[in-house]
């Protein structure tokens, strides 16, 4: 696999949230590259800074140290980073077109572009008929489709997403899971997916890194050669759930 | 059996009416009585419908009173809807306005009448500024804690989306504080309307509180009721296009 071309680096980053008592320090001295069109899974066990790592990424959340560098071409549109959140985060007075069209129309595109842009992403994540329908209508596998969409359409050249399918029920959550597989190889973008949950790791990384429990460090990295799409049963699956489940911090 | 349940779930609200009736007519019927029967109400009511009272009919009077309210209400929602909005967006202006707010809001409508009229003469617009301070409070309470209710997650996701901060106000502030914008409207009507009869029972020459006020100074109780039932009549029909309004406005909410 050619992984030369750097997407962006974290240099030593570090996060403390100071409070009263006591503070907290959750993320200590992550360094690590993400190559251009590769799929990242940021493994680690629950409340261990992953979400924070990622809204550090993002610009959302001040960091304590370090530094993130990026390496675009050109850093002004398309929008380099998009962020698709556990809680949807869909505005819930707009309808799900309007909701994709948000993107565009805060990068000022024109009605014309914007609708035809956000119905090839509608359709891709398979909501045609639902284009009028107010993210209340619709069920949590349906409202985290339309934030794929949202963030498809705005041509992000690297795809953040917090544990994505964290709400959703298992049967809908496997589903997902395939068919954000199926639209990365198709769309070849840079993603960068938290989870807490090895399997879906597994089934949907180029690479793992794995974090420890709080404060978190890189504690081991994985390279997925699985090829896709993947069995939950395959042997090799299998073997691998193993090992990096031994390597898994517990944490109550 | 289901439908003797139909039955009887229409005849109790009748029944609860024809009760309340019948209480009146027994308080009625005595001859020194000073509340007034079913008949000498009736009449009354067709009487104010095309006699004129102070220069009006009851519908004039109503609407009178009706103009006073959605002035002072419009006049509310500009400001008021400004007002919170600024102090829920900027700590600057918060910091600056808000401690005013908080010492004149406990402050009851009425009690700003003599000042106002002593300052304004009694005229339209005292009504109004006293409708207006009725009406002002809630809207800005309700569009500040609108304000502050915004999920921080919206703000987020616009911002990943590539909203500036002027986008992130008007695209995402905007619209997501405006159901609570609408139920401060909603409370700063019904709030305005009963402000206006009380302002108009101490000053006024036409509108509902006037005339019922008239009622009681010509001792003719028949009048009161008939005003009485005026008042609750378009308080109801307000309270209800309201309603409506409310769910155009925030159907995204209840779909």
């Amino acid at each position: 696999m050619e992984k030369c071309v750097t997407r962006f680096s974290l240099k030593n980053i570090s996060k403390i949230f100071f409070k009263k008592n006591e503070d907290a320090h959750v993320i200590e001295d992550i360094s690590l590259d993400v190559y251009d069109n590769e799929f990242l899974v940021i493994l680690g066990p629950g409340q261990c800074g992953k979400t924070t790592l990622l809204n550090i990424v993002a610009d959302l959340l001040p960091k304590t140290k370090g530094e993130v560098i990026f390496n675009f071409e050109e850093d002004t549109d398309p929008g380099k980073l998009g962020f698709i959140f556990q809680r949807y985060a869909l505005f819930p007075w707009k309808t799900v077109m309007q909701n994709v069209e948000m993107g565009l129309k805060l990068r000022g595109k024109n009605k014309k572009e914007r609708r035809v842009k956000s119905q090839e992403y509608i359709d891709m994540v398979g909501l045609q008929g639902f284009e009028k329908s107010h993210p209340k209508q619709l069920s949590g596998g349906m409202k985290q489709r339309v934030g794929i969409a949202r963030v498809f359409a705005t041509d992000a050249h690297v795809i953040l997403m917090d544990e994505p399918f964290g709400a959703l029920d298992a049967q809908t959550r496997y589903q997902m899971q395939g068919e954000l597989s199926n639209i990365w190889e198709h769309k070849k973008k840079t993603i960068v997916f938290v989870t807490n949950n090895i399997e879906e790791a597994i089934y949907l990384a180029d690479r793992i890194i794995l974090l420890s429990g709080a404060p978190s460090k890189v504690k081991a990295e994985y390279n997925i050669k699985l090829s896709r799409p993947r069995s939950l049963t395959n042997n090799d699956f299998l073997e691998l759930r193993n090992t990096i489940a031994k390597n898994t911090d517990l944490v109550l | 059996m289901k439908i003797m349940k139909k039955i009887i779930y229409i005849l109790l609200p009748l029944l609860s009416v024809a009760t309340i009736v019948l209480a009146w007519v027994l308080v009625a019927a005595p001859e020194e009585s000073q509340m007034p029967g079913l008949a000498e109400t009736g009449a009354k009511f067709i009487d104010v419908m095309t006699n004129k009272i102070s220069g009006a009919t009851l519908p004039i009077h109503i609407l009178v009173s009706l103009r006073r309210v959605l002035m002072a209400v419009a006049l509310a929602m500009v400001t008021g809807v400004v007002f919170g909005v600024l102090i829920g967006w900027s700590k600057l202006f918060k910091s600056l306005a808000y401690p005013i707010f908080e010492i004149i809001r406990p402050i009851p409508p009425i009690a700003w009448l003599p000042i106002i009229i002593l300052s304004m003469g009694i005229g339209e617009s005292p009504k109004i500024a006293i409708v207006f301070i009725s009406a002002f409070m809630p809207i800005v309470i309700n569009t500040f804690a609108g304000m502050r209710m915004i999920d921080p997650l919206l703000f987020d996701a616009a911002k990943t989306l590539g909203a500036n901060k002027r986008q992130l106000f008007f695209n995402i502030a905007i619209p997501a504080c405006t159901p609570a914008i609408v139920a401060g409207m909603k409370t700063s009507v019904s709030n305005g309307w009963m402000t206006v009869l009380a302002a108009e029972m101490i000053v006024a020459r036409q509108g509902v509180g006037f005339l019922i006020v008239r009622g009681m100074q010509n001792g003719d109780p028949a009048l009161i009721v008939v005003c009485m039932f005026a008042i609750g009549i378009v308080s109801a029909l307000v309270s209800v296009g309201l309603t409506k309004i409310e769910g155009v406005l925030t159907k995204w909410k209840n779909a």
